[in-house]
């Protein structure tokens, strides 16, 4: 059997292990270890067995996971996000759908601490939904705001996918951090646009009647300082070279946690939980990190991406063609598998062959967190959904799933852009990295 | 008390412990390298040797904190399966899973052995704290030790529960 086909083994055996139920980390151990075993026999699968855990628990570029963890988490907990969306409301006050454009402004900018889709829509059901709902909002359109809202948080640094992309991928963190940005906010100006369009075309889900004066509004615009300043000083840092990932990581850590100490919206038991999420979140993902390092390897030496590049040469695909294919691919791959899960058993085959098609890796970094982004929310099994019900039981699941469904259109349409205009992607990484 | 619950208690101590000392680890790491920004920026006088702290730190981080995923079945899983299967069916899938977990980690420890001696005959040491590489490889398996214990214990003391972890 050529080292090709056996690679195509292993991906199909992954695939079996992980509808067994058998946890990714671990699906990723045995395929990546014993798919080491066949290419390279033992001495040489022991070997990467036994330094891998050792280099990704002691790797300085993925520190920064736990500590945008720890960011995220103590903003949660801090209620530093009730304050946001208070300030979102005034401000967004005064036209109709004002509520849940509020709601997708708020969560963006949660994004903007916080690393983690679920985290972020999980906060948000807490903080938003009895307001939406109070307001009149259908349960449907309320939800579906939420649940698109907390999407953007993987693409709006810090990004805990991003990072972990760019160590698997051996991409530059700063730049896959820049360059999700301008995506990020473009989907969010997306999603608002459907929810909009939603209150327009049926005004009886968005009925807002709150109104607010300009004093009021301007008023409002101090209240989310707090954000805009771990944002600047973490990310901005980030892009403007002051600080490297860990640095801005450690100092927007600490940041959240002193403003949260000094505003009294920390107490001793709230920093605790945060800290005990955070070391447990890390955990799950450092072990996933593992498994996908020795995947990883087996893949790059079976050849898979090789094998891929000649099929798709054979049948005269174009680099379009195949990145349609991708895309489908991973519209597929998210109706079952979670979103680090999809990255890191699918970058290691597809990266190699996109940037044969000469694609940007980078851009193609952001065109896949994009597609994460659509599996978290796409019925029937996007995990944001499961979070907004079990934040809110009293909601139907058939109910969340009729209110994503229309906003399911701004990632589509962001990746069409992104094929239009590679720019949006890959602009802000060279005019701050060259 | 029977021996299960004496055995998930002893676990649920030792992944406690486990927890904080990472806990600790994280907000120890933090603080070095808050302290190094601020001090390389104010008085160009950065700590010496913040760059292996942080490596070493987030070992002592990662190591210990995977107990408290492994006894809380923490893992990302895809659980699809459980709509098409009985709940006897999916008990057995969590038993398997439980059983590999075991298996994995005791084999990645087995592979580990051998660079963890090979560090400390070479007497490997970090480049700019000179702390010698195998102390690194000890607390590292001392971490495995009480993480492959909670998995152990999660496979034969812990009821089946099916639920699943997100990150």
């Amino acid at each position: 059997m050529s080292p090709a086909l056996i690679g195509v083994c292993g991906v199909l055996v992954l695939f079996a292990l992980l509808i067994l139920r058998v946890p990714v980390w671990i699906a990723l151990v045995l395929v990546g270890f014993f798919g080491n075993v066949i290419v390279l026999g033992w001495q040489g699968a022991f070997a990467l067995a036994g330094t891998t855990p050792f280099d990704v628990a002691s790797s300085y570029t993925l520190s920064v996971v736990p500590l945008f963890i720890l960011m995220g988490e103590v903003a949660s907990e801090s209620r530093l996000s009730g304050e946001l969306f208070k300030a979102a409301r005034v401000i967004l006050s005064g036209f109709r759908g004002g509520l849940a454009v509020a709601t997708l402004a708020a969560s963006a900018l949660f994004g903007a601490v916080s690393g983690s889709s679920l985290a972020n829509a999980a906060t948000m059901t807490r903080m938003a939904l009895p307001e939406l709902r109070k307001a009149g909002y259908d349960d449907g359109l309320a939800t579906g705001c939420i649940a698109a809202g907390g999407s953007t948080d993987i693409l709006i640094p810090p990004s805990i996918i991003l990072v972990i992309y760019a160590a698997i991928a051996e991409l530059s963190v700063p730049k896959l951090l820049a360059a999700g940005l301008i995506p990020g906010l473009v989907l969010t100006v997306l999603y608002m646009a459907v929810a909009l369009a939603i209150a327009h075309l049926k005004p009886h889900y968005a009925p807002d009647n709150e109104t607010h004066t300009l004093r009021e509004k301007i008023a409002a615009l101090r209240e989310p300082w707090q954000f805009l300043a771990l944002f600047v000083v973490t990310i901005g840092g980030i892009y403007a070279g002051v600080f490297s990932p860990t640095e801005a990581a450690s100092i927007g850590a600490f940041g959240a946690i002193l403003l949260g100490v000094l505003g009294r919206r920390l107490g001793l038991k709230d920093l605790r939980r945060a800290i005990e999420n955070s070391v447990v979140v890390s955990g799950v993902l450092f072990v996933i990190v593992m498994g996908a390092n020795l995947f990883s390897f087996f893949i790059v030496q079976t050849h898979l991406p090789d094998l891929l590049l000649d099929t798709a040469r054979a049948f005269n695909l174009s680099g379009l063609a195949v990145m349609m294919t991708i895309i489908v691919g991973y519209i597929l791959l998210g109706c079952f598998l979670e979103g680090i899960g999809m990255v890191l058993i699918t970058v290691p085959v597809f990266q190699p062959l996109i940037v044969k098609f000469g694609y940007d890796p980078i851009w193609f970094a952001i065109v896949v967190v994009v597609m994460v982004e659509v599996g978290l929310i796409h019925p029937p099994v996007g995990m944001n959904l499961f979070v907004i019900q079990a934040q809110a039981p009293d909601v139907k699941i058939t109910a969340i799933y009729r209110g994503i469904i229309p906003f399911l259109v701004a990632p589509l349409i962001l990746i069409v852009l992104m094929f239009l205009f590679p720019g949006l992607a890959l602009w802000l990484p060279k005019v701050l990295y060259g | 008390m029977t021996l299960r619950n004496r055995l998930i208690v002893v676990a649920d101590t030792l992944q406690r412990i486990q927890l904080w000392l990472a806990a600790i680890a994280l907000l120890v790491l933090m603080m070095v390298t808050v302290a190094d920004v601020f001090l390389r920026y104010l008085f160009n006088a950065p700590v010496r040797g913040s760059y292996d702290m942080v490596e070493s730190l987030l070992l002592v981080f990662v190591f210990n904190g995977m107990a408290a995923t492994f006894f809380g079945r923490r893992h990302i899983v895809i659980d699809l399966v459980d709509s098409f299967v009985g709940p006897r069916a999916t008990v057995a899938l969590v038993r398997i899973a439980d059983t590999l977990s075991v298996v994995c980690i005791g084999l990645l420890m087995w592979a580990m052995r051998v660079p963890a001696v090979q560090a400390y005959q070479y007497g490997d040491i970090k480049l700019e704290l000179h702390l010698p590489i195998w102390v690194l490889w000890a607390v590292a398996f001392a971490g495995l030790v009480g993480t492959i214990f909670c998995a152990i214990v999660a496979l034969v003391a812990r009821p089946a529960t099916t639920d699943v972890g997100h990150a």
